[in-house]
């Protein structure tokens, strides 16, 4: 063995003994870290009669239907309609959890670990033997774990025609909740109510507040159907897909998402139930009728939507005197329509053709 | 080394942001038929925009025009239905019962539709509550008289859609014109379009089908004029139908009631 031979054996022999030091170490750690863990559980045992869920690797706090021994069909855990519906939604549906035998089958042990034991919580308010209680069905505010595939268009061609809105005392319409019904002498277009109504409630405050502390009224908005309500008066049972059909309208999300109950507009100061503001809905949102899926489309309205009464010679010229403000400041916010976090942002191409000037970036301005 | 396949990608990225910028345009559809002496705009019926030039289309168009579809009525006479159902839907030129509120006058009353009675009985017995009953009457109907005339059209559109997306390689688009008739395809690409209602509308006695080309130009936003669609030639009118009376309805003795 040469000189050169003998060095590289011995950085070989170097590096295997930090490596199996390394190893050495580790193997310490842990075995310190086990042990600190297990004082800390023998204390507890001393101070409970019964020694809690030791932690494990899983939260059985959480329940999540992408978890592969989860990926059955729905029926398999959920029995609808379950027993508690005429008492919580007035119409036949899935209004509970799942009995406990969907669980225990494979969580058995979870059930019966500790005097608390954590896989409770998913379902039960308290974990308690001598209280069943229950969360609401589904819970409200929590993470979603599906989304929905609605086919907007077919819907539109079907309630292709104007529905009336009377007759709420007899039962037989259908309605969304967070609703407003027009009066009498309120002028109603179109079928486009049978699902989105004035609301009557303002929505919930966004995590940050209103901006500018601009508080919009409730009649600003339009609601949406929420809930199996509004679909399982024609899909019960024979209008595919079923109430037993869930994948037909719930898709599941490869992770769970939190839905944003607060609204987002780009012109917040929009009232859609102002009276110079209520016209057929396809008036406005022009690109509604062509869309096949919701999913993606914001119904977004062209400026000329706007523009017809609101930037006319001799009537109003909003669009303009606004571009014509931030010519004078660049830091001038368009608040007419839009809140300053909005206000703030370079105004469109689209705000410039209707003033019929080229667009200018407020960058470039003086 | 790197370099002829960097200056690929820079002149392909380039491309790519040429194309995202190439102007688009807007359609502006007015569809106003003339129906007796009544002149109106056709609300709420879905025409569709096929990319290519009429010669491209002509198989298409000729398919569009030669199909043999059985009117409404003639539809529901041959499913069994009621002369009351047929006159309920008659009135709001429904396709099917999902169309319109079905109300306490068409349940109880001179103008009571017989369907909805035993539907709303059978409604009855399931939920226990006449009031759920009324509101979910519809899903004790039966499929045929509930909705087969819709998926029939819709089973005929799918064929034709397919069809016109073969030849044109591209996408059909669609629009439902609002209760005035005035409908907007927006974000085209420039160059020659048909627009078709694919299938024949019912206007009183006649059945009208639209094929019309028109060339969309970049930038063209519409705002001026619209595209004024008629079943009559007139001055303003860019693209007239081809009118054809209705067909006349064969049953066979055990449909009629």
């Amino acid at each position: 063995m040469d000189a050169i031979g003998y060095r590289r054996l011995i950085t070989k022999a170097r590096f295997a003994f930090a490596r199996s030091q390394r190893w050495r170490i580790a193997t310490i750690l842990l075995i310190v870290l086990c042990t600190f863990s297990n004082d800390s559980s023998g204390q507890r045992r001393r101070s409970r009669a019964r020694p809690p869920a030791p932690k494990t690797s899983i939260d059985y706090s959480k329940f999540f239907h992408t978890t592969s021994e989860h990926r059955q069909t729905c029926d398999a855990c959920h029995k609808g309609p379950t027993e508690n519906w005429k008492k919580v939604r007035g119409f036949p549906d899935l209004a509970d959890y799942p009995d406990h035998e969907a669980c225990v089958g494979c969580h058995r042990t979870q059930f019966f670990r500790g005097a608390r034991p954590e896989i409770c919580t998913v379902c039960h308010t308290k974990v308690s033997p001598r209280d069943d209680e229950r969360f609401l069905f589904r819970k409200r505010d929590a993470e979603r774990q599906f989304s929905i595939e609605f086919p907007h268009d077919k819907h539109q061609d079907v309630i292709a025609l104007f529905r009336r809105w009377e007759r709420a005392e007899t039962g037989l319409l259908q309605r969304v909740s967070l609703v407003l019904p027009p009066s009498d002498k309120q002028k109603s277009y179109n079928n486009c109510t049978i699902c989105h109504s004035t609301m009557e409630k303002v929505p919930k405050v966004p995590v940050s507040g209103w901006v500018d502390n601009f508080v919009p009224t409730a009649d600003t908005f339009k609601s949406s159907p929420l809930g199996h309500e509004a679909c399982f008066n024609c899909h019960w049972k024979a209008q595919e897909p079923i109430n037993s059909d869930c994948a037909g309208c719930h898709k599941l999300a490869t992770k769970p998402f939190l839905v944003n109950a607060a609204p987002e507009r780009i012109s917040v100061k929009f009232r859609h139930q102002r009276e110079q503001h209520i016209a057929e809905c396809t008036t406005c949102h022009i690109q509604i009728t062509k869309a096949a899926s919701l999913r993606g489309l914001k119904p977004d309205v062209p400026i000329t939507s706007c523009t017809e009464c609101h930037n006319k010679d001799g009537l109003r010229l909003d669009v303009t005197n606004e571009l014509e403000a931030l010519d004078k400041n660049r830091n001038f916010a368009c608040t007419y329509c839009h809140t300053s976090d909005k206000g703030r942002l370079d105004a469109p191409a689209s705000h410039y053709l209707i003033a019929g000037r080229e667009p200018v970036k407020r960058k470039d301005l003086k | 080394m790197l370099r002829p396949f960097l200056s690929l990608a820079l002149a392909l990225v380039l491309g790519f942001a040429c194309l995202a910028q190439t102007p688009t345009g807007v359609i502006r559809l007015r569809v106003r038929v003339k129906v007796g002496e009544s002149n109106k705009g056709l609300p709420r019926k879905r025409f569709f925009l096929i990319k290519g030039s009429l010669e491209q289309h002509k198989s298409l168009i000729e398919a569009i025009e030669q199909q043999t579809l059985e009117t409404r009525d003639c539809f529901y006479k041959r499913a069994g239905a009621s002369q009351a159902l047929i006159q309920w839907l008659r009135e709001h030129d429904c396709e099917s019962v999902y169309c319109r509120e079905i109300d306490l006058n068409d349940i109880e009353g001179p103008k009571a539709v017989p369907e909805f009675q035993q539907a709303l009985a059978v409604g009855e017995k399931e939920f226990g509550s006449r009031s759920l009953a009324q509101k979910w009457l519809t899903v004790n109907l039966a499929a045929k008289i509930r909705d087969g005339f819709y998926r029939q059209r819709q089973e005929q559109l799918r064929r034709l859609i397919k069809q016109a997306e073969q030849l044109s390689g591209a996408p059909v688009l669609s629009v439902m014109g609002d209760r005035n008739g005035t409908a907007y395809f927006t974000d085209l690409e420039p160059g020659p379009y048909l627009i078709s209602s694919l299938i024949p509308v019912e206007l009183g006695n006649q059945r009208v089908t639209w094929n019309c080309p028109i060339q969309v130009k970049a930038g063209d936003l519409a705002t001026e004029r619209p595209y004024l669609v008629s079943n009559r030639a007139d001055r303003n009118v860019k693209c007239v139908g081809v009118e054809k009376p209705l067909p006349v309805c064969e049953l066979a003795p055990a449909a009629l009631r």
